[in-house]
């Protein structure tokens, strides 16, 4: 992986003058050096004439890369741009408006669409196999229009005659030519009055025996009914895995901050997570990635047909994912070691210590000062040490909580059950020095 | 007043607005640019949208009920006629419609109609409808606004309303002021007044009204009062890429330098996204050198010191430093190609020979001396002749009134070397001779400005190819003390000025377009008084190249009449 990356890298040392590449950054010096001997004379009369060229990286042999780097290349906003806040622009809904329009012109299609429904059901429910007493269920439920005055078809305007015949719409009961007629398939009829029916999909003719004969106004309204129920339950192999997929990222989101909490806290030598804990969560978030990232490759895998824009949609998924594992889960802070952790918790001991000997110095003068005062104190020695102290009963439980709470990486319990126990650890202490005194 | 971040917003708020799921983006051509200005495709994918379209592509394409639409069109005609037919037939699940600018309600009503299938959760309007070119900088990308010295209506409407999504995008209230001597100046300013005017309750409602400070201003001017800036050589790192290489939509091609790269045949260029870049825009060519120079250096003493990796300890180490180590190589070893091609455009044109004679034009006065040296230049076989054609132009500008002016003969002599650059000079003094300009831009009145000179002339000059200021500078910091005279920069509408002269926002926006070396002098009035706020917008960001072509249809079909003592054109 890293001489694969290595060469990567190399890939673009060009030469600023003839743009050859050269493969790596020594070759390109050397080369530089050698064969454009007089291109640096250039280069640097150049700045010679712009006068003072700024010595910004000029003192950077024995620093570390990264440093310098960062000073070159890091750019600090806040240097050159006053800190402003801003707040997002203006903007303004048309939402109420569009929906009124919409709805008042959608509610007359939508009585209308609820009454060819209701008709439709009951056409399919109970629909004789017989073509007569099909023919006559169908009258039954539909009034048929009477023919007998209508000359042509109100549809295309052509007279009926022998060869063209009179038919009606199975729905509105309306006169039409044969040409004129649309089908709706049986079965797609009864998935549409009955969604939980199951779905046929084979594909074949549909015609007057297996389908019904309507108009186009009423198969419009049909099909668009068709069409907004299948937007409803459209829930694809690709929509899942996706789902799935966000529901890690979604799970990485906090575990990566509070892996930087934990990673933080152990730099500042505190003592409320141990390396383990930290490290038993970085491999959490590792699992997390592995996870997201065979989700990604899962979905940029799915079969497609070809020339679809559904490809694309697949591949740009697996590339974001790609770019959020890259970027958010694996560029964690490294960790510190144990001889690290080791020297800054003996830093922050020794500071303690300090503290508290000051602390000791302070209360001995005080009580000196106070016993001289005094001259004599009432003694009422009530030294209490038993295991029974009820303090010491509940940090007990307290730890035993903390090990089940590590052993199941609920790390933001652990930091609140550690800061309990501290609260009682100095409780403890305070009610032994008051017993002593 | 950060224009970036503004227009960042809005498209931040468009994507969270439609809740998880997979998302596709459905644009023009303009509101393409218009995000593409201020997000990588990276950055657009973490936001959950996997597809770019095109409202007026006319392919065929599959449906995809799965994915959630924002659309992000400007409220034109055909984008409402376009967006009818996809409600119409939608291919997407749910549509969410945002358009940059005010939309009308016939245009929302037919658009409801369309929706039967109630695909649309949401309609609104945002007012991100400018290109955000950089923190301080936007522009429209128009060339050639004015025909004929007038405004082509069709601009001046999308430059108006383009100005009023900025003031609610930025949520400024302005006093409008513009230049008195412009006839295009002053009708842009009464456009926008009385855009400003008709969405009042928008404004009122959105927009806090704060007494205490004096209102921002936004101050309407016409490159014809300077059009001596975008004819000189830039040494700006952003400006110099502009001139000789042209961004576009911070995009620069290098295509056509043989042996380039595969990965820079295209290049961005954008402080937003690359730190190496935003550091260096403004820097000089000279300390850009100089800094990659170290860079290289360094990376050479890395690079060796890493050949003896040997304890897996080492390799560690370096693979957990490599994004880094990666994504400084690529971004360094881009800009060394692109400083690797202008300092070969600078060598091949011996642009350091005409960038001094152009400040020296524009900076002295020496008659004798610099029309001696542009004679010898005009002979020079060995410079390219539009750059000849700039310098003749700017000793045309420069010396129009001078008793001595051998303008004609100089003219004459381009016209042998290159018969179609030879009206060039002669159109830009129609454009921007002294009978347009009410400025004194060469600084010949003004008591003040000659003493200014006199005393740069006596302190020395600290770089001879970059002594021009441009005119810009002396109107923001006269506006930002309150000295800007309200006879020459009146306030459209009769409004007073009582509420307060010394604005702390400025909105500066140049007629004809603006320039990457005014955009440098606005950040470092921006620096220097802090507290100030200036933001610079023109019609186009110009170059040389660019500006010519502005001049040439502004002057479209007007007769000469300041210069017709020059003949055989």
């Amino acid at each position: 992986m890293a001489a694969a990356n290595d060469e990567e890298i190399l890939e673009g040392f060009l030469c600023p003058i003839c743009k050859a590449d050269l493969k790596s950054a020594s070759q390109l010096t050397s080369h530089f050096e050698s064969l454009h001997q007089e291109e640096q004379d250039v280069l640097k009369s150049l700045k010679d004439i712009f006068g003072k060229a700024k010595k910004v990286i000029l003192n950077a042999d024995d620093t570390q890369l990264k440093e310098t780097f960062d000073r070159a290349l890091k750019f600090n906003s806040q240097e050159y741009y006053p800190y402003e806040e801003q707040t997002v622009g203006v903007s303004r809904s048309t939402t109420d408006y569009f929906k009124a329009v919409r709805s008042a012109r959608l509610e007359r299609f939508a009585t209308e669409t609820n009454k060819l429904l209701i008709r439709l059901d009951k056409l399919v429910c109970s629909m004789p196999s017989d073509p007569n007493l099909r023919k006559q269920h169908e009258q039954e439920v539909v009034p048929w229009l009477d023919g007998t005055s209508v000359k042509l078809c109100p549809n295309c305007a052509k007279t009926f005659s022998l060869t063209r015949r009179k038919h009606h719409c199975r729905l509105c009961g309306s006169i039409l030519c044969h040409d004129c007629s649309v089908f709706l398939d049986l079965n797609v009829a009864r998935t549409i009055v009955d969604p939980s029916a199951p779905q046929t999909s084979q594909e074949h003719e549909v015609n007057e025996k297996n389908g019904l004969r309507l108009c186009e106004h009423c198969y419009k309204l049909v099909e668009l009914r068709k069409q907004v129920q299948e937007n409803r339950n459209a829930k694809t192999v690709l929509v899942t895995a996706y789902e799935q997929m966000r529901g890690l990222m979604d799970q990485a989101q906090p575990a990566v901050a509070m892996y930087e909490k934990m990673c933080q806290s152990l730099f500042d030598g505190e003592t409320t997570y141990n390396l383990s804990d930290v490290n038993a969560m970085r491999g959490r978030i590792g699992k997390l990635a592995e996870g997201i990232g065979l989700l990604s490759k899962q979905i940029a895998a799915l079969p497609v047909e070809p020339n679809m824009r559904q490809a694309k949609v697949q591949e740009h998924i697996r590339q974001a994912a790609a770019h959020y594992i890259k970027e958010e889960l694996l560029s964690l802070r490294k960790l510190p070691t144990e001889a690290q952790i080791e020297e800054v918790r003996r830093e922050r001991y020794e500071r303690a210590q300090k503290q508290i000997q000051l602390e000791r110095q302070r209360v001995e003068l005080e009580r000196e000062w106070r016993s001289e005062a005094e001259s004599s104190g009432s003694r009422s020695n009530g030294a209490t040490h038993d295991d029974d102290n009820p303090l010491l009963e509940q940090m007990n439980i307290i730890r035993q909580y903390i090990k089940d709470a590590r052993k199941e990486l609920r790390f933001e319990e652990v930091a609140i059950l550690e800061k309990n126990l501290k609260e009682l650890k100095k409780e403890y202490q305070l009610q032994m020095l008051s017993y002593k005194s | 007043m950060n224009v970036v971040q503004a227009v960042k917003m809005y498209i931040t708020k468009m994507t969270e607005e439609s809740g998880p799921g997979m998302k596709v983006i459905l644009m023009d051509k303009e509101t393409t640019s218009i995000v593409s200005m201020v997000f990588s495709q990276s950055e657009i994918l973490q936001k959950e949208v996997y597809l770019f379209e095109r409202i007026d592509s006319h392919a065929k394409w599959d449906n995809l009920k799965h994915m959630k639409c924002i659309v992000f069109v400007r409220p034109t005609s055909e984008n409402i006629a376009l967006l009818s037919r996809e409600l119409r037939c939608p291919k997407y699940g749910v549509y969410f419609i945002y358009f940059s600018n005010v939309v009308s309600k016939a245009d929302i009503k037919t658009l409801a109609e369309c929706d039967e299938q109630e695909t649309v959760r949401e309609v609104q309007e945002v007012f991100a409808d400018y290109l955000a070119v950089d923190r301080h900088l936007f522009s429209f990308n128009i060339i050639g606004c004015l025909h004929g010295r007038s405004w082509n209506q069709q601009h001046l409407q999308r430059c108006s309303q383009g100005l009023l999504a900025l003031l609610l995008s930025l949520k400024r209230r302005p006093v409008i002021r513009y230049e008195a001597g412009s006839e295009v100046s002053a009708r842009l300013a009464d456009r926008v007044r009385e855009l400003v005017r008709r969405e009042a309750v928008l404004m009122d409602n959105n927009i806090p009204f704060n007494g205490d400070v004096p209102p921002p201003q936004l101050l309407i001017l016409d490159r014809r009062d300077d059009p001596v800036t975008p004819l000189l050589s830039q040494w700006t790192y952003q400006a110099m890429v502009h001139e000789l290489l042209t961004i576009n939509n911070n995009r620069v091609s290098l295509a056509h330098v043989p042996d380039v790269h595969k990965d820079f045949k295209e290049v961005v260029l954008s402080a937003e996204q690359d730190e190496f870049y935003a550091k260096n825009l403004y820097s000089n060519f000279g300390e850009i050198g100089q800094t990659m120079k170290s860079l290289m250096d360094e990376f050479q003493k890395k690079a060796k010191s890493h050949q003896k990796v040997e304890s897996i300890a080492d390799m560690k180490n370096f693979v957990e430093t490599y994004p880094l180590f990666k994504k400084m190589s690529g971004t360094v070893t881009k800009h060394i190609t692109v400083v690797g091609e202008l300092s070969s455009c600078v060598a091949r044109r011996h642009l350091m020979e005409v960038s001094e004679l152009e400040q020296e034009l524009v900076c002295h006065s020496d008659h004798g001396k610099q029309q001696q040296r542009l004679k010898a230049m005009l002979a020079n076989e060995s410079l390219r002749a539009e750059d000849v054609t700039r310098l003749v132009a700017l000793y045309g500008l420069r010396y129009e009134k001078h008793a001595g002016n051998v303008l004609p003969a100089l003219v004459d002599t381009l016209r042998k070397r290159a018969p179609d650059c030879a009206a060039l000079p002669v159109l830009l003094l129609e454009y921007g001779g002294a009978h347009a300009r009410q400025s004194d831009l060469f600084g010949l009145q003004d008591a003040d400005k000659i003493t200014k000179r006199l005393f740069r002339g006596l302190s020395g000059v600290e770089n001879i190819y970059t002594q021009h200021t441009p005119l810009l500078k002396d109107t923001l910091e006269d506006l930002i003390k309150g000295k800007l005279r309200e006879n020459l920069y009146p306030i459209c509408g009769g409004d007073d000025l009582s509420a307060g002269r010394r604005p702390q926002d400025v909105i500066v926006f140049i007629v004809g377009g603006a320039t990457y070396e005014e955009s440098l002098c606005v950040r470092q009035i921006n620096q220097a008084n802090p507290g100030v706020r200036v933001v610079l917008g023109g019609t186009n960001i110009h170059n040389s190249t660019s500006f010519l072509e502005e001049v040439k249809s502004a002057m479209q079909g007007v007769h000469r009449t300041h210069t017709r003592h020059i003949r055989n054109i």
